[in-house]
């Protein structure tokens, strides 16, 4: 179970914080291109 | 801004809906337990780092035709979300190997070819940061996204070709049960949704930077005027296709 939660952890974090990271980056580029 | 919010929005809530059916619909497996719902996710995202390599082959292809910087642009954007689903392929299935082959890692050929297919696109990003911006930069990266894509047949076809420890196809030889199968088809398209998202989103960001001079990025005093596809003969050309 321990194994279970760890591999859906890590896919939560490195999905979803490379979805929040590119949407970020975007909000800031379109930012300092605006 | 707003409709790639959206579209986030709309692949997120995909997925949680993906979890609640893997969480809370599909079976248990006999054998092997809870960890066994490791397999929805970790396969679905091994197709959708195909899906996006197989971006980067298009893009490359059409770039070295055609000379089209959106084409060099969408190679990019899919070699970066790709290799992030490479890397969740990878980790999920080392977590789930441990329980139940009872070792992280073997070097068996799914896994090592697996690897492989992640040392070549993380090679192809590392090249397009360190080389100087420009169409020679992206000539040899569109050549490296080209021939890096053979090794995805090998890593689908490996259990087929070699003795793996790795277990073979189960989807198309009728060997889940269809409470298991509608889970992983569900879960698989929503994967494929997320991915869509990322490529185009990464797609819109490659396409600010190209369009912002060189150099800007970094804090400089004196902001040059060339853009990441100037040549010295067309200074502005940065949009051109």
């Amino acid at each position: 179970m321990g194994y279970l939660v760890v591999a859906y952890a890590f896919a939560v974090v490195a999905l979803g914080g490379y979805l929040a990271w590119s949407l970020m980056q975007l909000r800031d580029l379109t930012r300092k291109k605006s | 801004m707003t409709r790639y919010l959206g579209a986030a929005g709309g692949a997120v809530a995909l997925m949680l809906a993906a979890a609640a059916m893997i969480f809370f619909f599909a079976p248990t497996d006999a054998l092997q337990g809870p960890v066994q719902k490791i397999f929805y996710v970790h396969v679905a995202a091994a197709i959708a780092a195909f899906a996006s390599f197989a971006t980067v082959l298009v893009g490359s292809v059409l770039y070295l035709w055609r000379g089209s910087l959106r084409a060099d642009r969408l190679a990019r954007a899919g070699a970066l979300v790709g290799l992030v689903f490479t890397t969740v392929t990878l980790v999920m299935g080392m977590l789930w190997a441990r329980p139940i082959w009872g070792t992280y890692w073997t070097w068996d050929a799914r896994l090592t070819s697996t690897l492989v297919l992640w040392i070549i696109y993380a090679g192809y990003l590392l090249v397009r940061r360190l080389a100087a911006p420009g169409r020679q930069a992206a000539r040899f990266a569109a050549v490296v996204g080209i021939f890096g894509f053979i090794d995805v047949p090998i890593v689908y076809f490996s259990v087929d070709w070699w003795r793996t420890q790795h277990p073979g196809p189960v989807i198309a030889t009728d060997a889940l049960p269809p409470e298991m199968l509608s889970t992983f088809l569900f879960t698989m398209a929503c994967t494929l949704v997320l991915a869509g998202v990322l490529i185009a989103i990464r797609y819109r960001i490659e396409t600010v930077m190209d369009q912002q001079p060189v150099g800007s990025v970094v804090a400089s005093p004196a902001p040059p005027t060339r853009t990441r596809f100037a040549s010295p003969t067309s200074p502005q050309s940065g949009e051109v296709n």
